[in-house]
């Protein structure tokens, strides 16, 4: 009996030290990444990692060092297209790198037209790295915004990170590696990715970039814009629509719930019909002092829902110019034909009919009158 | 030897079948079975998995079938069944082949499970060292006797419900278009994937070695069919998850669809969710190796009386540890379980049939004699 406990105790001891550690004060934990692509297959590859400058340690009495004070905190180094950035700064590390917390993998607008494949397919075969990361692309340059210094005293990483989190629960769409892989390795669907972009010394998210298979094919730019291809893509809760009724007239619709709903018909003829319809339930946060209730839900309503329809059918119009499919069209299409003939769908996309129909319901309007 | 009752301090209650059988049927396979089953029968695949589970069903019935008629008889076990049936030389031979069967099922297990550890975590952890030092554990649960190792079905079970309660997740973000249009593949292609299910189902088969431990075997019959149509539903909801979360051309890139699904949940103080699903794995594997261990020991004892059960599961447990470190790469891995697979569905649809109807003719055999 002895032997046995004896034994089993033995057991889970060697059992915790047959493999390598990583003591966490000791190694760097890259949390962004970014590639600036520079022509002829070459990558500027940025990385940075958290420091926590926060004085000596805490009871040590002045002795010591102080935490991680002296960690750096950014690296960066040329390199070549499709490789990972971890491995490549190792030399530069002053502690060992490690992937397993990254967060945020930017790119510029040179390496999304250059095409990310290399860069997926690679972050798909690492086991070592998560899927809810943000991918997105810089305007400008990638090094840039990753040292660049801020009127925050968070690690840029996390500051990034934040900022497209915060926005994709309004506005934006919402991308993570996740959602990314779904669209890139989807037969009909093209992927997307929110544009920042550094101001001075903010971060500011301008759009949504739009990609086809890996490569860059447009961008979505406004707020305004960016709110249809939300409302388009998914349900949502949250988000503003700035609508100028008249000449310098704007009233601000505040979104409480939006759903979408499609429906598509004929999906193997050459005509397939995908159909829309938007039901929008809606606050108004500012108007004109001089309307009232009833104005806005006469008139107003209307040409609200009038505007939507139409840039609606004109964003996806401008889809299939550039035969790009972010909504997941033929998806949908796929879904909705029996036998769907999915090799002949990329010369019939381009004349499917788009309709979309909008109903808002304006639920309150303030509490002045 | 034949005819030894199992003294019933060694025996479990009939509800703990439902734990074994649940216990046996997951094993690694749940983790990638989502890519080979769509490989075929896309969207479509949940059709297959659900008709694997109801099939078991029946092969279930089967198998208690053989081993209610065979209480009036003799030992109502494979191994002594065997004997029975076919006398002592081809019995035995049989006897050894099931063993090696089951010895085989149990190395891909292990070896499975640590080739996930060093894929996903440690990429230095030695094959042999951590077959080794593991051997020592289930070493130690076998000794208890089958008791404790039931008791180690039961813990399992309970450690995996919150695992399990994960799938929820899934329904936040699920694309539920991609199950449709229904129905669009194939009986062919339905087929094909419903044999790649094989090695998912197998498993609870092995009841037909630990029947006599069961208390009142007679009431173990109901809690049998609940676990295995806890077990459909389970590997249902997870095609589905995989279906309605990853498109098709992404599940078809996912080696372990299950731990990328994982992969992409994040809780505050738990960044990486599939490491502890891994660690987690750890319960799923010491039953099933245990049982697996158990079963090939107690053969070895009933083959040759003389050598004792604990002498035996020693030289198991080494065969394992050095099985484990022969198989060196995916490829070997892939070629054997292969075949396992196979030889696995073959015993469940063709010989335990064919076994119900040999004891059936040596039934009217002798009844023709008297």
């Amino acid at each position: 009996m002895k032997i046995k406990r004896c034994s089993m105790m033995l057991s889970f001891l060697l059992l915790s030290g047959c493999v390598e550690t990583d003591v966490i004060d000791d190694i760097l934990m890259a949390e962004s990444e970014g590639y600036d692509y520079i022509g002829n297959d070459k990558v500027v590859g940025t990385i940075t990692m958290p420091n926590y400058a926060e004085g000596g340690v805490s009871g040590s009495g002045g002795g010591g060092l102080p935490s991680t004070a002296a960690m750096m905190n950014s690296a960066s180094t040329i390199t070549y297209d499709g490789r990972s950035l971890v491995e490549v700064l190792q030399k530069e590390g002053q502690k060992t790198i490690t992937a397993g917390k990254l967060r945020l993998m930017l790119f510029n607008q040179a390496y999304l037209q250059h095409g990310l494949n290399k860069v997926l397919h690679f972050r798909n075969q690492d086991p070592e790295v998560g899927r809810d990361l943000f991918l997105a692309m810089v305007d400008g340059s990638c090094f840039d915004l990753l040292t660049g210094s801020y009127l925050t005293a968070i690690p840029i990483s996390r500051y990034a990170y934040d900022l497209i989190f915060q926005n994709e629960q309004k506005n934006f769409p919402q991308t993570n590696l996740k959602s990314f892989f779904y669209n890139y390795y989807g037969y009909q669907t093209d992927p997307y990715m929110p544009i920042i972009k550094k101001e001075k010394q903010h971060l500011v998210i301008t759009g949504v970039a739009l990609l086809k298979h890996d490569k860059y094919a447009g961008r979505i730019a406004g707020e305004n814009n960016v709110f249809i291809f939300k409302a388009l893509m998914e349900t949502f809760k949250y988000g503003f629509y700035d609508y100028e009724f008249k000449p310098g007239e704007h009233i601000a619709l505040e979104n409480v719930s939006s759903q979408i709903k499609y429906a598509a018909e004929a999906g193997n003829s050459p005509e397939p019909r995908i159909t829309a319809s938007l039901k929008i339930i809606g606050y108004i946060r500012q108007g004109n002092p001089l309307l009232t209730t009833l104005d806005y839900n006469t008139s107003i309503k209307k040409n609200l829902q009038k505007e939507l329809e139409s840039k609606m059918e004109t964003m996806v119009s401008q889809f299939q110019e550039k035969r790009i499919d972010p909504l997941g069209l033929g998806d949908l299409v796929r879904s909705y034909t029996r036998n769907f003939n999915s090799s002949s769908w990329k010369d019939r996309y381009p004349n499917a009919h788009f309709r979309a129909h909008v109903t808002i319901d304006i639920a309150e309007t303030g509490v002045s009158k | 030897m034949e005819n030894v009752k199992i003294d019933e301090t060694r025996q479990v209650s009939p509800v703990n079948t439902l734990f074994l059988v649940l216990g046996m049927q997951i094993g690694i396979s749940i983790l990638s079975f989502q890519r080979v089953a769509a490989q075929n029968s896309g969207y479509d695949n949940w059709v297959s998995v659900a008709l694997m589970g109801l099939s078991t069903l029946g092969v279930m019935w089967i198998v208690l079938r053989l081993l209610h008629n065979e209480e009036s008889y003799g030992q109502p076990e494979l191994f002594s069944m065997q004997k029975r049936f076919f006398g002592r030389w081809i019995g035995t031979l049989l006897n050894i082949y099931v063993m090696s069967y089951q010895f085989s099922v149990i190395v891909i297990f292990m070896r499975g499970y640590i080739e996930i550890i060093q894929v996903w975590i440690f990429p230095r952890l030695g094959t042999l060292s951590f077959a080794a030092i593991f051997s020592i554990i289930i070493w130690y649960t076998v000794m208890g006797g089958f008791r404790a190792i039931t008791g180690t079905f039961f813990l399992s079970f309970v450690y995996l419900v919150p695992l399990h309660l994960l799938n929820i997740l899934a329904i936040g973000n699920a694309h539920f278009s991609n199950l449709l249009p229904m129905f669009e593949h194939s009986i062919g292609d339905l087929a094909q994937t419903f044999m790649k299910m094989g090695p998912c189902f197998i498993g609870f088969e092995t009841i037909l070695y630990f029947y006599p431990f069961i208390k009142r075997p007679q009431q173990a019959g109901k809690w049998c069919y609940f676990g295995l149509l806890t077990t459909t539903a389970l590997y249902l909801t997870l095609s589905l998850v995989a279906t309605v979360n990853f498109s098709p051309g992404e599940l078809k890139t996912e080696v372990w669809p299950a731990l990328s699904f994982w992969k992409s949940i994040h809780f505050p103080l738990v960044d990486r969710l599939e490491y502890i699903g891994i660690v987690y794995w750890l319960c799923v594997l010491i039953p099933n190796v245990s049982l697996g261990a158990w079963i090939v020991s107690r053969g070895i004892k009933i083959s040759i009386p003389l050598i004792r059960q604990k002498y035996a599961l020693v030289f198991v447990m080494l065969m394992i540890t050095l099985s484990c470190a022969l198989i060196r790469d995916r490829q070997q891995f892939d070629w054997i379980s292969h075949w396992i697979a196979n030889i696995g569905l073959f015993c469940m649809y063709v010989y335990i049939p064919f076994l119900l109807f040999w004891q059936w003719l040596l039934k009217k055999k002798g009844a023709k004699k008297d």
